[in-house]
């Protein structure tokens, strides 16, 4: 299953919101879609929901144009909300029913639903006499009770304690395993690290960054090492103004080719009492630092 | 249409469980099997009442006095005796002053100052809205003096009692509408109609913006087309206010056959419950389409309201135009008089047209392709501002912050 969206543009009013995003997510893979508040990330996911349509591009579903009626969509959004007033299971089956689950199905699987959050005792209960973290557990079982094939996640984790977003992580790496497409929109980044293997980063409505995640940090031009040694000083002296020392004691040295990188490495070994050497890759927060830093 | 019916159950339950709709219906079903069941209580009370006070019954009640002076006062006192029963009727001596004394003292409880035979003066501590004495008084001095007169020109006593006492015959028969008859149906179902709008009017708007305040409306805008949402809720507000309004006549109704017999001589309720089969359909149909034209312009403003504080403020224009509409019917029910252009405007003016023709065809005779242009021009409206709700609804519940200026939401529609 890939699920693609391809130069979606979308305005409102004067304001043209997204301009022309194109991105693609697998079958069986997590993909994190990434961007500052107001870079387009919600109106991406309401045009793929099909809440609204888009003025131009097109979402297609193993490459042919997506059918609304057979595909089922779960979404937690990042504004959290249900029925404060009304009973947990019925508004839980509601919304399995409204998502096309018949009602006998709908209530074996909030059923079980709730065992597996552990919500069971709060079958009957009003959803505002729960706790805001049970409140969010409540909600992941709408996004999940009807089966849906493609899951997205607006900042799951947000609010959880982290017995309750351990829970939820092996949820979604449940969802994954079955094959589905699970979308992630978040800012803690290193949840999206942990599960995302592609990612697309959005800022001013256009894609500026996307692919595999891996690939990305590979991509990155390799010429500079860290290193975690008791000589500090010492090595620090001898690269000079190439050198930078970070927060936590590590060094880090601007090589001045990646081809190089082999032969300094060597001689740190010999030279140094070295604790460890690396190749420095950039974590996900760097990138998006560097790509949506700046508001287009 | 398979969400739609889902929707429609959910929010019917949510009608049906909710305490505060239940309470009411409760009550004014309570309230009717009071007011049905009165002449029956109330006639049980008084047997009891006249079983236990029949012996003491004569010397209880001391009749108050009522004082006759002036001009002729033993003998118009004499009369009076005859007229006013619930009083003891005294010939009174002395000044003005005294009379008025006696009555604030409390000792007498009004006085006729007698001028000449034809004028007098009547004192009375407090007057009673109901005080029907000096009615009474003028219709017995009245033909005192034309007797008196007619015999002193000759006229027998007997003949002239023949031409005071002479009584004329008369029947009214109805060719069109009786307003007298009608006035009571056209009244409740105005005032049904008027309370029923509002109230659920109001709640299809709360509603919706709960569901926006709560942001329920994130996942149920991707969970269900706006479009079915919007008629579900709709429907399930239209089919509650049906089942109450029902519940509160099918209970009356009830319980007047069960005591019919205490109802005899109420001609006005008699007829209430005798509507004619042709003004209970009009009733129906008027009902169903006005409640409809309203409760989707009250769920397209519940939409484009984010939180509840905002709704009654938005809400405004839409029950300016129904009171409006209500005010104009109400005066022509006080006037009897609908035949004005007014009238005949607002009976098809879609938004004034299903109070004011149903009551233009209760109250007078309105010729059959009137009511059906009227019910057309309703109809086609109907599914005109349904279709235009649905799409300010549409665009309403994915609009967060002020409410949007009308300019604002006809861009955001035409976009759409």
């Amino acid at each position: 299953m890939v699920l693609e969206l391809k130069n979606i543009e979308k305005s409102f009013g004067e304001k043209q919101v997204l301009k022309g995003v194109s991105l693609c997510a697998q079958g069986g893979q997590a993909f994190g879609l990434l961007g500052r508040n107001g870079a387009g990330k919600t109106t991406s996911i309401r045009i793929l929901m099909n809440v609204f349509p888009a003025n131009g591009g097109e979402v297609l579903l193993d490459g042919k144009p997506i059918d609304y009626k057979k595909v089922k969509f779960g979404y937690l959004p990042e504004e959290r909300g249900l029925y404060p007033k009304k009973k947990i299971i019925d508004q839980l089956v509601y919304f399995a029913e409204l998502n096309g689950v018949k009602r006998s199905d709908a209530v074996k699987s909030v059923d079980r639903w709730l065992a597996r959050l552990g919500m069971t005792e709060y079958r009957n209960k009003r959803l505002d006499t729960l706790s805001k973290g049970n409140q969010q557990k409540i909600q992941l079982i709408t996004a999940l009770a009807h089966d849906p094939q493609i899951v997205i996640l607006d900042e799951p984790f947000s609010g959880l304690d982290p017995v309750n977003a351990m829970l939820l992580k092996d949820v979604v790496k449940e969802e994954i395993e079955k094959g589905k497409i699970v979308l992630f929109s978040s800012h803690q980044m290193n949840y999206i690290e942990e599960f995302c293997d592609s990612i697309a980063i959005l800022n001013g409505g256009e894609v500026v960054l996307s692919g595999d995640l891996y690939e990305i940090k590979r991509n990155y031009p390799r010429d500079r090492l860290v290193i975690r040694s008791e000589q500090t000083a010492e090595i620090a002296e001898s690269f000079g103004e190439n050198c930078a020392v970070t927060e936590n004691g590590e060094l880090i040295v601007t090589l001045d080719s990646p081809d190089d990188k082999q032969t300094v490495m060597k001689g740190l070994v010999e030279s140094y009492d070295i604790d460890e050497v690396k190749v420095f890759e950039p974590s996900l927060n760097d990138i998006f630092v560097e790509y949506a830093g700046h508001q287009e | 249409m398979k969400q739609f019916g889902k929707i429609l159950k959910f929010e019917l339950k949510n009608y049906f469980t909710n305490k505060v709709f239940v309470g009411i219906t409760l009550f004014f079903v309570l309230a009717i099997t009071v007011v049905m069941f009165f002449p029956r209580i109330s006639e049980t009370f008084d047997k009891e009442d006249n079983s236990t006070n029949v012996e003491s019954y004569e010397d209880v009640e001391e009749l108050p006095v009522m004082l006759v002076a002036g001009e002729n006062a033993e003998y118009v006192s004499e009369i009076f005796s005859a007229s006013f029963l619930d009083y003891k009727v005294e010939a009174a001596q002395g000044s003005v002053d005294d009379i008025k004394e006696r009555i604030v003292s409390g000792d007498a409880e009004c006085a006729f100052v007698m001028s000449n035979p034809t004028e007098y003066t009547y004192y009375v501590n407090n007057l009673s809205m109901m005080d029907m004495n000096t009615q009474i008084a003028d219709e017995v001095l009245l033909s005192v003096y034309r007797m008196g007169f007619m015999v002193g020109n000759g006229i027998s006593a007997e003949q002239a009692e023949e031409v005071l006492s002479a009584q004329i015959q008369h029947e009214t028969q109805t060719l069109g509408k009786d307003q007298f008859q009608n006035y009571l149906y056209t009244y409740i179902m105005i005032m049904a109609l008027y309370m029923v709008i509002l109230l659920y009017g109001q709640m299809v708007a709360n509603n919706v913006a709960t569901e926006k305040s709560s942001r329920a409306m994130e996942l149920l805008i991707t969970s269900a087309n706006p479009v079915s949402m919007m008629f579900g809720k709709v429907i399930a507000s239209c089919t509650a206010g049906f089942v109450q309004l029902v519940s509160i006549f099918g209970s009356a109704l009830l319980f007047f056959n069960i005591n019919k017999s205490y109802w005899e001589g109420a001609d006005m309720i008699e007829s209430l419950f005798d509507m004619p089969v042709d003004l209970l359909i009009y009733m129906l149909v008027f009902f169903v389409l006005g409640f409809l034209i309203y409760a989707f312009m009250f769920s397209a403003v519940g939409s484009t309201a984010s939180k509840l504080e905002d709704i009654n403020t938005s809400v405004t224009p839409i029950v300016l135009i129904f009171v409006a509409g209500f005010i104009v019917v109400m005066v022509s029910m006080g006037t009897g008089n609908f035949d004005t252009t007014l009238i005949k405007v607002c009976s098809y003016i879609p938004f004034t047209s299903p109070m004011v023709m149903f009551a233009r065809v209760v109250m007078t005779t309105v010729p059959v392709y009137e009511i059906a242009i009227s019910i057309a021009i309703l109809i086609a409206s109907v599914i005109g501002i349904g279709v235009v709700s649905a799409k300010i609804y549409r665009v309403g519940v994915l609009l967060y912050g002020t409410p949007p200026k009308i300019s604002a939401i006809i861009k955001a529609i035409r976009k759409a």
